[in-house]
């Protein structure tokens, strides 16, 4: 049997990570559900200035980064 | 570890932010309408631009410029954050987002070798076709709006 090549051992570690938070983000839209969704963690970080102000330049870095680049 | 009582309405509010902004009259409708239209052209013309370009920068400046101010001098009405997080529930949260970017982290440690590409490494070629840069410049505005209800 031929060897898995890296590139794909590495695009379905990332295909696995994302496919997990999307997972979490379903489960945590059920009534009830311990696990807060990403508006939720984002907003309680965003509580104080600063996080606001962290959270909002992280966006804008992702748009540079993606966009820009 | 506190245990979270039994949802409130805010609450449910709070996890479907979009019953909040549902508009209520026709004018409402019709604003609505024409702020969509105009950030659908403002992601097309954005799409446009080469990468690396002053275009490209201008293009990303302008939306994190415009929704910064209005975050500082005109905050709209802000969905009310929980008062706590559950420790396990956020704990998933966190083992996935180490894992992704230690997987990430490792790719650009390795010089994003073909045969172990970054996370935009692999990004890139599906945001080439305009299209989908448009949308996805759309939704990255769109999410800064939700980021500056929070």
């Amino acid at each position: 049997m031929p060897p898995i090549p890296t590139r794909a051992i590495t695009i379905a570690g990332f295909v696995v990570a994302v496919a997990a938070m999307i997972v979490l983000e379903v489960l945590a839209g059920r009534p009830g559900s311990r696990i807060p969704t990403v508006g939720q963690w984002l907003g309680y970080l965003m509580r104080p200035k600063i996080g606001r102000v962290l959270v909002l330049a992280g966006w804008w870095w992702l748009g540079w980064h993606y966009f820009a680049r | 570890m506190a245990t979270d009582p039994a949802p409130a309405r805010r609450d449910a509010t709070a996890r479907r932010p979009w019953r909040v902004a549902r508009p209520r009259r026709p004018a409402d409708f019709a604003l609505l309408s024409l702020l969509g239209g105009g950030l659908a052209g403002y992601a097309w013309v954005a799409a446009a631009a080469a990468p690396f370009s002053r275009g490209a920068l201008v293009a990303v400046l302008v939306p994190g410029a415009l929704l910064g101010a209005i975050a500082v001098a005109r905050p709209p009405e802000r969905i009310p954050p929980p008062d706590h997080l559950d420790a396990t529930g956020m704990s998933y949260w966190m083992i996935c987002l180490a894992a992704f970017f230690e997987w990430e982290a490792s790719a650009w440690r390795d010089s994003s070798w073909p045969w172990h590409p970054s996370f935009t490494n692999l990004i890139d070629p599906l945001l080439a076709p305009h299209l989908v840069k448009t949308l996805a410049i759309l939704v990255w505005v769109l999410a800064g709006w939700a980021l500056v209800r929070r």
